[in-house]
């Protein structure tokens, strides 16, 4: 049907070094993970893909996942479903209720944690979960023959737009490592699908610790999928140190600085979203307060 | 490129650009009247397929990852056996599927099924693995709810989730029926 395409030429790496000898040989190859926002855009398929494909599927290296008594590595090509069943006595409940919202079973078996990081322009849930977990990935860069690698932390891999903040030569993302101290108050919310209604989608993630009634290490992260991707350092720190149970009138003026400050910083977000995020916030600070009224 | 696989059944040598969706594949190249739409990977979930036995959006696999698979697409499904409790479930609801989504709702059915009866102690469908402290009524409640996120995958809204809820309990009780007599 499609006569005019060529078909593009498929790299499977089986080591790192045989990648980035692909990736040195074909600069403009497209690194395939999972494929599923690959395969989800519009102009996938006809196209040309200049370079070809290279596959990542049999790289055992980034299929690993590893614990130790501070934290956890979870390997870049790992699916969805592997962490999710792996992980459900090491990895804190937010990130087993975010694999859990990414998609149906199905799809999840198929979505890798490096792909779902890596897509250029739509944040979802597991790139704000791991933020507020302060998770941090490693970066793989591949430049004229020779390899750089550092860590980042997952929260500088995006701009405030959402868009992702890797370099313009090959990059690879191989791992992330999530520290195993986390707060004891993690709430994770999705609000309508992300891929199915991207525009009304509001994405927030919360975690705090509780100590004799007062907050501590506050970290909070919203995304709204094609337009924000927001972490207010300002809302955190007055968080932090706050005495339960908050003033339901603080909680109010909380949340609207909250809206204030999105609406300075990004303009795209509509008012049903940022009456959403509003309300979600809100919800966590009286969940923290009723919490700390009953116990 | 060539890549060799076996479609219902069928040993294939098929010659398609590396990137071809599965979906695409199945219409275009090997004429399969089941798979009736193509949405791009907007997982309308009208496309589904067993893949190496799990059931995969057919729109989400591209041709170089057919290496050597094995394929069923719900036109050799329905000539199984495992196919029949679906069915007698569908009659015994008195509620069937458009014909739309008939074969996707089938198959995503069947990998509820499955996941039940094989991985019952793992629970990777459930969300009961999550909080350690929940009882037995919440876990067979979240269960359910995992259970709708699955159906859910298919967008067709010719039937409630209520119905659609009912069928994969009785399907359930038919295959552990048959489990059970199988052993």
């Amino acid at each position: 049907m499609y006569e005019g395409i060529r078909s593009p030429a498929i790299h499977s790496p089986k080591t790192l070094s045989e990648f980035a000898t692909a990736a040195h040989r074909y600069p403009q190859a497209l690194v395939w993970a999972g494929g599923t926002y690959l395969m989800s855009r519009k102009d996938y398929y006809p196209s040309e893909i200049k370079d070809g494909i290279i596959d990542l599927g049999e790289l055992d290296e980034l299929k690993g996942i590893t614990r130790n008594d501070r934290f956890v590595e979870i390997g870049s090509m790992v699916t969805a479903s592997q962490l999710l069943f792996a992980g459900k006595l090491v990895l804190p409940e937010i990130l087993q209720i975010t694999l859990q919202s990414l998609a149906s079973q199905i799809v999840r078996k198929q979505i890798t944690i490096g792909g779902s990081l890596c897509i250029p322009d739509v944040r979802l849930g597991l790139s704000t979960t791991l933020a507020v977990l302060d998770a941090t990935a490693e970066i793989k860069q591949y430049q004229d023959g020779k390899v750089s690698t550092h860590w980042t932390p997952i929260s500088k891999l995006y701009n405030k737009d959402g868009k992702l903040l890797l370099g313009p030569q090959k990059t690879l993302l191989t791992r992330i490592r999530i520290g195993l101290e986390y707060g004891d108050f993690q709430r994770f919310i999705v609000v309508e699908d992300p891929i199915r209604n991207t525009n009304e989608c509001v994405i927030v993630a919360f975690q705090a610790t509780r100590a004799q009634n007062t907050l501590s290490k506050v970290q909070f992260c919203i995304t709204f999928p094609n337009k924000a991707y927001h972490i207010s350092k300002d809302i955190e720190s007055k968080l932090s140190g706050q005495t339960l149970p908050i003033h339901p009138e603080r909680v109010n003026s909380l949340s609207y600085e909250l809206v204030t400050e999105l609406r300075k910083m990004h303009g795209m977000i509509s008012d049903l979203q940022l009456e959403r995020a509003r309300r979600i916030f809100e919800s966590f600070l009286h969940e923290l307060n009723s919490e700390s009224l009953s116990s | 490129m060539k890549i060799e696989c076996t479609i219902d059944g069928k040993a294939l040598s098929l010659s398609v650009n590396s990137n071809k969706p599965l979906s695409l594949i199945l219409i275009e190249d090997v004429g399969n009247r089941s798979i009736i739409s193509h949405c791009k990977g907007k997982a309308c979930g009208n496309c589904i397929v067993l893949l190496n036995d799990e059931a995969v959006l057919s729109c989400l696999i591209p041709a170089f990852r057919l290496r050597d698979a094995t394929v069923k697409t719900f036109e050799s499904y329905q000539k199984t056996r495992l196919y029949r409790d679906i069915q007698r479930a569908y009659k015994a609801t008195g509620n069937t599927p458009c014909p739309n989504c008939y074969a996707s709702k089938t198959l995503i059915i069947e990998s509820i099924l499955q996941e039940a009866t094989n991985n019952r102690g793992n629970k990777t469908l459930g969300r009961a693995n999550v909080s350690r402290h929940i009882s037995n009524e919440d876990e067979s409640a979240l269960d359910k709810q995992a259970i709708v996120g699955e159906l859910s995958l298919n967008t067709c809204q010719c039937m409630d989730m209520a119905e659609m809820l009912q069928i994969v309990e009785i399907a359930l009780t038919y295959r552990r029926r048959k489990r059970v007599r199988g052993n």
